[in-house]
């Protein structure tokens, strides 16, 4: 999958687990997901099963950093950087 | 209502329908310490539109929990399937139903599931986001504590004393301090080990945002003889601060209920 088609990916599970009733592409690579669209513990998590079931990846404990989780783009950075530990 | 099992107390509610007797008698079975303060309301508004489609229903607390006697660090899944093959004999006794059932939540659906492998009786199974494997359902959920701790951190908040904790055996649930002993306990269960002996229709509810079913969900539905996995977009009930509205997950299960048993709905 391309970096591209990660982070739509991405942006489409942010708007399914938080109920958001926005176009995935309005969502920015770069929007702080706690701030602009109201990411909390609840459905970050959401997002982080959904993550693990779609792309069979698990993360570790050390994975879960306030930073790592706030943007799509860092997401998809540690998405990638998981799959190529799995060497996927 | 008070009952009693194992040498205690146990409080719950009886709805009953306009017309008796019933149609049929359900059983709610709670999820398990904050999962079961969160949807508390969900199971009273679920209640009462099964009852206004002509169910009774029974929701009650399992021992250590809500108005149950007992302390929750005592109590887990051992002394639980006590109380609901209890609380399911009651049932059958106070509604005179021609048919009984069972809804569970995640854990109380676990329970439920196992309950239905040996109840003769039970005529339906409707579960609710069910855990289906013990030691995943922890891992989530101590992981899921672990991310809300560092956002509370991460806000301002206060830490909490997670080695503490550990040393003693104890992990954080969301506020509650749940033991070892209780740990082993959730970690047996285990839904997907094998094929199910129950025979009767079974709803498999996966509550998400999502739109497909998650692939555990859809292989516990593939256990059962007459099972079937429906996804319904729904927030987490379980986990959600503050009022939810769970007319997705009513609806759902009050159009199987129609369906598998001809019930008027409300």
């Amino acid at each position: 999958m391309s970096e591209a088609a990660l982070r739509e990916r991405i942006k489409e599970l942010v708007v399914q687990c938080l109920f958001l009733d926005v176009e995935p592409s309005s969502i920015n690579d770069g929007d702080n997901l706690m701030e602009v669209h109201g990411v909390d513990s609840v459905n970050l998590f959401e997002i982080v099963v959904a993550l693990e079931e779609d792309y069979g990846i698990s993360f570790a404990d050390e994975d879960f950093d306030v930073e790592t989780f706030s943007t799509v783009g860092s997401i998809a950075e540690l998405v990638e950087r998981k799959q190529a530990e799995d060497g996927r | 209502m008070e009952f009693e099992s194992g040498g205690f107390t146990l409080r719950g509610v009886v709805h009953r329908p306009v017309q008796e007797p019933p149609v049929a008698g359900i059983v709610f079975v709670h999820p398990f310490a904050e999962e079961k303060k969160s949807s508390y309301r969900v199971f009273v508004e679920m209640a009462r539109a099964a009852a206004d489609a002509g169910c009774g229903v029974l929701r009650f607390d399992f021992r250590g929990c809500g108005d149950s006697e007992g302390l929750f660090e005592e109590a887990g899944p051992e002394a639980w399937r006590g109380d609901l093959r209890r609380a399911f004999s009651l049932a059958k006794e106070t509604f005179g139903a021609p048919r009984m059932g069972l809804l569970g939540l995640r854990l109380g659906a676990a329970l439920a599931a196992e309950l239905a492998e040996e109840e003769l009786e039970l005529a339906f199974l409707l579960l609710w986001e069910p855990v289906a494997e013990g030691e995943r359902y922890l891992s989530l959920t101590m992981r899921r504590s672990m991310l809300r701790r560092k956002l509370t951190e991460h806000e301002g908040g206060e830490a909490l004393a997670e080695e503490e904790e550990e040393e003693a055996g104890e992990v954080d649930f969301d506020g509650y301090l749940v033991p070892a002993e209780i740990q082993r306990q959730i970690a047996e269960i285990d839904l997907l080990a094998e094929s199910k002996a129950y025979p009767g229709p079974t709803l498999v509810l996966n509550l998400s945002g999502r739109s497909k079913v998650a692939p555990a969900v859809e292989k516990l539905a593939s256990r059962y003889v007459s099972g079937e996995a429906q996804a319904v977009r729904q927030e987490p009930i379980w986990s959600t601060v503050g009022l939810v509205d769970a007319t997705p997950t009513i609806t759902a299960s009050l159009e199987w209920l129609r369906k598998t048993l001809g019930l008027r709905l409300p």
